[in-house]
């Protein structure tokens, strides 16, 4: 094979930044000054704050906070709907992205606009929808009323309402990466002879499971996190209907500061771990590009 | 041997293959050539069973396999873009069909190594069989693909472009080296390319298309030679188009009265003539002749390309070998006369 000269490290020719379009330093200063001022006093002060608020009176009164029996129930209840919402989410959502990343067919852009419903329409609405259908005076009420099926100020309702706001956050991140990915991979898992489980399976999965993780992770932190929906069709059961949102603004509405910002802290605490596995995979992603990148540049074309 | 007979595919208004009928005896490495558009790819995966045909029957050694998926016809598929499956190594790729065969028709793992080594040595890359196919060059890519779909054992292979996505150096040594693979095993390939210098180098047969029919079936030598049709000597390679007519036998292009005898209906007719029948001379040869001004010279390669102008007006492309373009010695503007050794023309083909 041919051989090549590879320039190995481009960085050291190209400068980092060309002085044409450099601003003076006091422009930069203040330009970085707003920018720190301003994530400071909307991010990181109400973080502090949340933290700070909930061990006010020390940590003992904090974890009695979170062991309070109405907590408690509100905690598992919130573990519960994303344990369903999530899985149903992602069996939907890959689902979904499959279908309309692999192949075209009549409503196609009907259902991507469907999809999208969950994220144009307001989380009140969205729960008022599931009161209308399965609310005593709802649609199907009358129905479930006579054979004793409770969904809504029950947890259907709450699981139901959670699945349909975080509904997009899987499909959405997963069809453009599909499609993007073609489907050529998979036309030559089957001429091999793979079926069609064994070639998603195997080929398909593969490809989109960063992406896929990724959606999870929204998805979750949005299914833990949701209030307005399932503030709707709750019903504010104290220790059975009661989510940690819910729990956090009856605990509030109290004045019952130090419990209300103790579960407060546990939700911002899952924010911040979600955020610190989104990072994580994203390096873990770009690294593996990035390996792939430096051992192909350091063979030369053959 | 695979025959498509009577093969029909609209893509909504597009009729991207019209009554097309197809055999390619067994053993033979077949080209199917023609410019993008002309239903050439939907052909090859009608024949794989990635496209379905809205009429028309594919058999392979007789039987009809028509309606079977892809996975049922066990053909071996190159793709263009190589598709290699990107999260496995090249060892991976390469065994893939084999592991994914149903428990009971699946070869036990040392003897999928074994197949896996073989292939690994055929295409010369046993000491990448870790690597990822991100860490490949493009003909180190295009070869695994290979590989891939011999280890299945097809009964036919087939190819889409397969060195559409190569620089020139590598498509040049990739397509004789697939030559070399075919005489060694001897399998049923299809291949499908636009490019007329690699069709007629690697196959035994060419099938020229255009338009969603077949214009011609032959070999290399059949369809450059005796082109069935004026595109087919179009597509071939390059061509001048000058206004003529036919009289008692006799070819004219415009009024230049050429050799050879054309024994077709009297009248207008277009004349084709390639740019290496075309005979620069300084001194006019009795009326064989027709005069032209040299605009554009370029004698990088193996041959002189000319750019004039003929008498009419019209442009004329002619090629001449470096020897005789130094004992002319040629320069810009200049006059000179032009002969016509070799001209085409086809019947029932009216100038326009």
């Amino acid at each position: 094979m041919a051989t090549a000269v590879t320039l190995r490290n481009p960085a050291t020719v190209v400068p980092k930044t060309a002085a044409s379009t450099t601003e003076g330093p006091l422009v930069r200063w203040l330009l970085t000054g707003i920018a720190v001022l301003f994530l400071g006093i909307f991010l990181f002060l109400p973080l502090v704050v949340v933290f700070s608020s909930a061990l006010a009176k020390g940590f003992t009164v904090y974890v009695a906070s979170l062991s309070e029996p109405d907590a408690w129930a509100a905690i598992r209840l919130t573990l519960w709907a994303a344990a369903i919402a999530v899985p149903a989410n992602v069996i939907f959502g890959v689902a979904a992205a499959w279908a309309i990343g692999k192949f075209d067919f009549f409503g196609k852009s009907v259902l991507i606009t469907l999809i999208d419903l969950p994220f144009a329409v307001s989380p009140v609405v969205s729960g008022l929808i599931y009161v209308l259908l399965f609310g005593l005076q709802g649609f199907l009420g009358p129905w479930l009323a006579a054979h004793d099926i409770k969904i809504i100020f029950a947890v259907p309702g709450i699981v139901l309402a959670t699945i349909f706001v975080t509904f997009p956050f899987v499909a959405r991140e997963l069809i453009p990466l599909i499609q993007a990915q073609g489907n050529e991979e998979e036309e030559a898992a089957l001429t091999l002879g793979a079926s069609g489980w064994q070639t998603f399976f195997r080929v398909t999965l593969p490809n989109i499971k960063w992406g896929l993780l990724y959606g999870v992770i929204l998805c979750n932190a949005r299914a833990m996190g949701e209030f307005g929906a399932v503030s709707v069709v709750s019903g504010h059961i104290r220790g059975r209907t009661n989510t940690m949102p819910l729990h956090i603004e009856i605990l509030y509405n109290e004045y019952q500061f130090v419990p209300a910002f103790a579960v407060a802290s546990l939700l911002a605490l899952l924010a911040l771990l979600t955020l610190f596995v989104k990072s994580a995979i994203e390096w873990r992603s770009k690294q593996q590009l990035a390996e792939l990148e430096a051992a192909t540049a350091g063979e030369g074309p053959a | 041997m695979i025959e498509a007979l009577g093969i029909t595919k609209r893509f909504g208004q597009f009729a991207a293959l019209s009554n097309v009928d197809l055999t390619i005896p067994s053993g033979e490495l077949v080209a199917l050539l023609g410019p993008s558009g002309s239903g050439k790819t939907t052909l090859l995966r009608i024949i794989a069973g990635l496209e379905f045909a809205d009429s028309g029957t594919v058999r392979f050694d007789g039987s009809d396999i028509t309606d079977q998926t892809a996975r049922e016809r066990r053909v071996g598929f190159v793709f263009q873009h190589y598709a290699l499956f990107r999260h496995m190594t090249v060892f991976e790729n390469i065994a893939f069909g084999l592991k994914v065969r149903p428990r009971k028709l699946r070869p036990a793992k040392r003897e999928i190594d074994r197949k896996v080594k073989e292939l690994l040595s055929l295409i010369q890359l046993e000491n990448l069989a870790h690597r990822y196919p991100s860490q490949l060059s493009g003909g180190q890519r295009q070869r695994v693909a290979l590989a891939r779909a011999l280890a299945v054992e097809p009964s036919v292979l087939l190819l889409d472009e397969p060195f559409g996505a190569l620089d020139a150096k590598v498509r040049l040594e990739l397509r004789r080296w697939l030559r070399q693979l075919h005489d060694e095993i001897h399998i049923t390939s299809v291949f499908v390319t636009h490019d007329q210098e690699e069709a007629l180098e690697v196959a035994d047969r060419v099938v020229v298309m255009n338009h969603g029919r077949i214009e011609q079936v032959g070999s290399p030598d059949e369809v450059y030679h005796h082109p069935a049709t004026p595109f087919v000597y179009g597509f071939l390679g390059s061509v001048n188009l000058f206004h003529g007519r036919i009289d008692e036998g006799q070819t004219y292009l415009h009024d230049v009265a050429v050799q050879g005898m054309a024994p077709f209906a009297n009248g207008a007719t277009t004349v084709y003539v390639r740019p290496h029948w075309l005979e620069i001379r300084r001194q006019p040869n009795d009326r064989s002749h027709f005069r032209a001004t040299i605009k554009h010279i370029n004698s990088a390669g193996p041959l002189v390309k000319v750019e004039a102008v003929s008498e009419w007006g019209s442009p004329v492309h002619i090629e001449m070998s470096q020897e005789r373009f130094r004992d002319l010695q040629l320069t810009h503007n200049e006059a000179v006369f032009v002969t016509p050794k070799e001209v085409k023309v086809f019947d029932g083909e009216s100038a326009d």
